[in-house]
């Protein structure tokens, strides 16, 4: 551990200070009469001890001093600019270079607060392992993990914003009642019941396919030039952008089907094969060739091989593939938006009580939350729309969390 | 009973049923070259007319859209897709590729064993929903701090992508940098090299064609989004005035697609168009997913295994 000084610690802990509430300030956007004085202090501190801990440091070589002018320039330009008063409350630059924004005083003052801590930090951080490799090494680290720990504060405020806010709304009736007045009231069963449908449909189609293909691609295929074309094809597949496949969808399916959930199903199936013939292709590979050396020199056939011995042995893999899937699958919105589904309020017809009429569009509830969204600024849709979006990525992750648990379980379990 | 697997009928039984399964086993592996040759050719068969209407040059490059007049072309989706697709990149890489070095090098079993699975839960999160949260949360703080005209806007856009593809790049980027073999960093570390210089001289290097691939499916990734761009991007599409202004209102590819499909008459030249728009779309996005796939290849090659 390195020995750090008062001054230095100083500098650091005011830097730090700064850094943090720079950024809560960009994000809330709150007054910043208390603070604004608070930071002009700091920074002026924190810019002292800085030099004076640079002087003092006995390790550094003088012709560094060329590195700490860059955030020393940029922090006496800010304190400057603030104590002249060029920088008061009132200011603000508007339309600069013909653009359509206007920058206030809070945003220009909170970021320059940022740009200056970030400098600061470099430089003490620097000064304080006397600007070796170890110092950098250090700087870099601490970067990778702030950008880290921002990553997950994004992603995590996303989960929580949407459970936080769509939690009120969820009710018994929420989720068993057709809406009512264009989604006002009223619940989204008929949005539940044709997801349900569309993925099951959608998984009837890719399911075999995805994993007949991945089988013949790693037990029989010995065609090395047929093999690379299926898989530029399937890498291709899986890239075409979802919208592209609802136009093929309009072109094609919707000609011969109508708008259906027919047509939903089968589209939402050509979707997913690409998953479900990479994670099925990843199983088989795991299984070791001398689990089907032993059952072919037992007589077994080559089908009875892969049926008895290859596809249980990767049936973890191949389950974690199906449910990767449906997530995926319960997930679209662009496909279907012409091709199968209405913002119905009707339940999905059943033929003989159990099978879906699969020729009539269905409601869905990437189709309903999408509604609701272009409602907004109209009706007071707001509420049953975070609770929509909540039940689907409730749907969603909660199938993604099942395939993680799958394919953890297993990935302990099986040992070979 | 060993004689009776000997008899001539048995094995016959047993040839016709292997041919049969590998025959429809070998079906299903074609389909998906089927299924794309399907989607080229109804591609090409739709927005033939356009092209033919309205000209090849005229189409691609005519610098205004505007439907009600039928007047198509496409230099204003072309520059604000690209202008969103290099930001929201840019957005992507800054947060996303130091994660995968934080998964792949820094991060110890325990903090790996949450993060991991977080992230690749966070893979799955619809793009509607993020549209929905991107036109209240995203667009209404950009029009509230930024004092614009309206919060929907490229730079929204561009903001909102970046954010969506960081767990899509993280997992391939985390997977490369993990294939490149231990013995190349012990090596480095061996020599007296501390780890980011390890992690910035040998490891990065030696993943580049990994990175490369992660970044060229997100390009493909982002061009190809379609919902949260449709909702917070403005749908107007102009080429921004000065070109630089990423506050103003734009339209990609997607978002016109996606916007304007619904209203148009089937068979008019609006809906030919707009197939034209999806076939110049699918092209770009193959042409990336097959130059990554050639870099990955080219990475199983180099260490074997991935």
């Amino acid at each position: 551990m390195v020995k750090i000084r008062l001054t230095l610690a100083t500098s650091l802990a005011l830097y730090s200070f700064m850094f943090v509430s720079s950024v809560a300030c960009l994000v809330f956007q709150p007054d910043l009469g208390i603070i604004a004085p608070v930071w002009e202090a700091a920074l002026l501190i924190a810019t002292l001890a800085t030099v004076i801990s640079f002087w003092t440091a006995g390790n550094i070589p003088r012709n560094k001093a060329r590195l700490l002018a860059v955030g020393l320039l940029f922090s006496i330009a800010v304190l400057l600019l603030v104590f002249t008063g060029t920088l008061y409350p009132e200011f603000v630059i508007k339309r600069p270079l013909g653009m359509g924004v206007s920058l206030g005083y809070s945003f220009i003052l909170s970021g320059l607060i940022f740009v200056a801590s970030i400098l600061g930090i470099k430089d003490a951080i620097n000064i304080l392992y006397g600007y070796s490799a170890k110092g950098r090494e250090v700087l870099v680290f601490l970067a990778i993990r702030l950008s880290a720990v921002l990553a997950l504060l994004i992603l995590g405020g996303i989960l929580f914003t949407i459970v936080y806010k769509g939690i009120w709304v969820i009710s018994w009736e929420f989720l068993t009642e057709p809406h009512r007045r264009l989604g006002q009231s009223g619940g989204i069963s008929t949005a539940i019941v044709g997801s349900l449908w569309m993925v099951l449909g959608a998984m009837v189609v890719s399911a075999p396919l995805g994993i007949g293909a991945a089988i013949y691609l790693h037990e029989y295929s010995r065609n090395i030039k047929l093999n690379r074309i299926i898989t530029i094809a399937v890498s291709v597949l899986n890239g075409v952008p979802s919208v592209v496949f609802g136009l093929f969808a309009l072109a094609f399916l919707v000609t011969i089907f109508g708008v259906s959930l027919l047509t939903g199903s089968i589209i939402l199936g050509l979707i997913n094969i690409p998953t479900i013939i990479l994670t099925s292709q990843e199983a088989l590979k795991s299984v070791p060739n001398s689990l089907r050396e032993g059952s072919m020199a037992l007589g077994a056939t080559k089908w009875q091989t892969i049926k008895k011995v290859v596809i249980p042995s990767a049936m973890p893999g191949i389950l974690t593939g199906i449910i990767m899937g449906v997530a995926k699958a319960s997930g679209e919105t662009a496909p279907i938006m012409w091709t199968a589904v209405t913002f119905t309020a009707t339940p999905v017809q059943m033929i003989y009580g159990f099978i879906p009429n699969v020729f009539q569009p269905v409601n869905n509830l990437d189709y309903h939350l999408l509604n609701l969204i272009y409602f907004l600024g109209a009706w007071d849709v707001e509420a049953n729309a975070w609770g929509t979006a909540l039940v689907l990525i409730a749907l969603v992750l909660g199938t993604n969390m099942l395939a993680i648990i799958v394919r953890n379980h297993y990935r302990k379990k099986i040992s070979w | 009973m060993p004689w009776c697997m000997d008899l001539p009928g048995m094995r016959l039984l047993h040839e016709i049923e292997e041919r049969s399964i590998e025959a429809v086993l070998f079906f299903s592996a074609i389909a998906s070259i089927f299924v794309m040759l399907l989607i080229f050719y109804f591609l090409i068969h739709e927005s033939f007319r356009a092209f033919a209407e309205v000209g090849f040059i005229p189409l691609l490059f005519g610098e205004k859209w505007h439907s009600a007049g039928d007047i198509y072309g496409m230099m204003p989706l072309i520059v604000d897709s690209l202008i969103i697709t290099i930001l929201a990149l840019f957005i992507n890489i800054l947060i996303g590729f130091p994660l995968a070095i934080y998964l792949a090098e820094l991060a110890g079993p325990r903090s790996k064993a949450i993060l991991k699975p977080a992230i690749e839960l966070l893979a799955g999160v619809p793009s509607i929903v993020y549209g929905f949260l991107g036109v209240i949360i995203l667009v209404s703080y950009l029009q509230d701090s930024l004092d614009m005209l309206t919060g929907r806007s490229i730079l929204a856009g561009a903001i909102l992508l970046g954010i969506m593809f960081i767990p899509y790049l993280t997992t391939i980027c985390e997977d490369a940098l993990r294939a490149v073999p231990s013995e190349f960093k012990e090596g480095s570390l061996a020599l007296g090299a501390n780890r980011w210089q390890t992690i910035r001289h040998v490891t990065i290097p030696a993943a580049s064609s990994g990175i490369t691939a992660a970044v060229l499916l997100n390009i493909g990734g982002i061009i190809g989004e379609t919902m949260a761009v449709l909702l917070v991007v403005g749908n107007v599409a102009r080429v921004p005035s000065p070109i630089f202004d990423i506050f103003d209102q734009g339209a990609t590819f997607t978002s016109v697609i996606a916007g304007e499909m619904g209203e148009v008459a089937r068979g008019s030249l609006h809906y030919h168009v707009l197939f034209a728009v999806g076939f110049v779309l699918l092209i770009v996005v193959s042409i990336l997913s097959i130059i990554a796939d050639l870099a990955r290849a080219r990475i199983r090659k180099k260490f074997g295994g991935y």
